[in-house]
């Protein structure tokens, strides 16, 4: 008996591969494989993210220096922090374009809602981790994006004052706010993210087939044909940010420095719709002061897109188009600001 | 003995759900509430008075940035007086810088400007920067928080 004979009668792979064969799942285009996807670059980020904690110093005075030193010392250093910062790039850009194609299918009626809801927590956690990485290195922008960051997170409804707090591990930005950031993004949110992945999964894959629309889709084996396509997919994601990683580079930029003005600049992309808006809009709005206006409106957004499968049961093509819409006017505005 | 469908009262089982299921939540919430605390620490005491300096730092017509409490806070003598103002934006919270060129408080983020009494003039801050209290003892400047 071969080796992998063996380890196949160990495990028992022929009632695995039998179980899997039978499974099918509608044969869709590429939009079917973002989830996948993204849970791929989530393993990327759990990877390379490990790798960095060997060098990485969490430490306000230390923190700058250790990642130039991952990046100037370390044999393969300056690849594997490029693919972290890439592929964390990515992971929240499919996070978001997942949702939005979930949106536009309408996959998120009923019995969908779960996986809806964990989805939405999912987006959550990840611009959570997003967030708090880019504090990390402890540059002048990292300073700059945790301060406004938090300042705007003050003016949340009810929770504010608690959620600055804890964004900043105390009233101001100081070594505690790098202390907290890092015990959120390597521990509490990774650990998370795991946990809420795990009920995602388990809720998708309950109610299969009350997703997707009608049911006379053409549908393929979960095994082997969905996962050799899957295969094929993921091995182009890892192409591209191994080629964005070697080819495009991502500066640290210089250490932050408390007394020194906030940097000119850019916050990361994914804020940027927010740092358009909050840009143009004055101090008061309304008779509100201007952020509190945006942050409570940002606030009944996020609730209506939370409570979508219960506001819209039956998925009607207006969400459809409102998902459409929506993304193309966040990229405008994000467009809008760089240039 | 029959079985108890037709007492009056709770039944036996609903009774125990609750009596379970309401400790389970206690527990959870008495569990949780320490926790959610102890992420969000409680705001730190001020030292007070800082001493900041000698006078000769700060020149006529000068504005410095120094650090008091870990804050930055803009230190700006003119003719007649040393002024102190906390550096950071009453909009949302970025570090502001003197222009020297434009004679002004700048803020980079969103584009807010201060004249150099802390007034807000232009751009989105609501309000003008928080000033602190500055004394001079000795040619020694002071610098204590407002109020």
């Amino acid at each position: 008996m071969s080796t992998g004979d063996w380890l196949a009668d160990r495990l028992g792979w022929t009632r695995v591969e039998a179980y899997l064969a039978k499974r099918s799942v509608p044969r869709h285009g590429f939009m079917f494989y973002v989830g996948g996807i993204t849970l791929f670059l989530f393993l990327v980020q759990v990877a390379s993210g490990v790798l960095l904690t060997l060098y990485y110093q969490p430490d306000a005075a230390q923190a700058h220096g250790s990642v130039e030193r991952i990046v100037g010392e370390i044999s393969y250093g300056d690849l594997v922090r490029a693919v972290h910062v890439w592929a964390g790039d990515l992971f929240v850009a499919s996070l978001m374009l997942h949702m939005f194609i979930v949106m536009a299918r309408r996959s998120f009626r009923a019995p969908q809602e779960l996986t809806w809801l964990s989805g939405i927590a999912l987006l959550a956690l990840g611009v959570g981790e997003a967030f708090t990485g880019a504090v990390l290195p402890w540059s002048e922008r990292a300073c700059m994006d945790a301060r406004v960051g938090s300042e705007l997170a003050l003016y949340v409804p009810l929770v504010g004052a608690w959620l600055r707090r804890l964004m900043r591990g105390g009233e101001d930005v100081t070594s505690n706010t790098l202390a907290h950031a890092f015990g959120f993004h390597v521990a509490a949110l990774p650990a998370a993210l795991t946990f809420v992945v795990a009920v995602h999964l388990f809720a998708r894959s309950r109610n299969r087939a009350g997703s997707a629309g009608a049911t006379d889709v053409p549908t393929i084996p979960l095994y082997p044909d969905f996962f050799v396509r899957l295969a094929v997919a993921l091995t182009g994601v890892m192409v591209l940010v191994l080629t964005l990683a070697i080819f495009v580079e991502r500066p640290i930029g210089p250490p932050a420095d408390p007394r020194l003005s906030s940097a000119l600049g850019l916050p990361p992309w994914y804020f940027l719709p927010m740092h358009a808006i909050v840009r143009a809009v004055p101090g008061e709005l309304l008779g509100i002061d201007g952020p509190r206006f945006l942050v409570s409106a940002a606030c009944v957004i996020g609730l209506a897109v939370v409570a979508l499968p219960f506001i819209d049961r039956r998925g009607s093509r207006l969400t459809a188009w409102l998902a459409w819409i929506a993304l193309l006017a966040l990229i405008l505005v994000s467009v809008r600001a760089i240039t | 003995m029959p079985a108890n469908d037709d007492r009056k009262g709770v039944p036996r089982r609903d009774f125990l759900n609750v009596a379970v299921g309401g400790s389970a939540a206690a527990l959870a919430v008495a569990g949780a509430y320490p926790v959610v605390r102890y992420l969000a620490p409680p705001p730190g005491r001020s030292k007070g008075v800082v001493r900041v300096g000698e006078l000769e730092r700060f020149p006529v017509g000068t504005v410095h940035t120094v650090l008091v409490d870990e804050r930055p806070v803009l230190m700006v003598r003119t003719a007649d007086r040393l002024r102190a103002f906390s550096a950071i934006c009453t909009h949302l919270d970025c570090v502001v810088a003197y222009s020297a060129e434009r004679r002004q408080i700048e803020c980079p983020c969103h584009g807010g400007v201060y004249s150099l009494d802390g007034r807000n003039v232009a751009g989105p801050p609501p309000r003008p920067l928080e000033e602190l209290t500055v004394t001079v003892d000795e040619g020694v400047v002071l610098v204590s928080p407002a109020g």
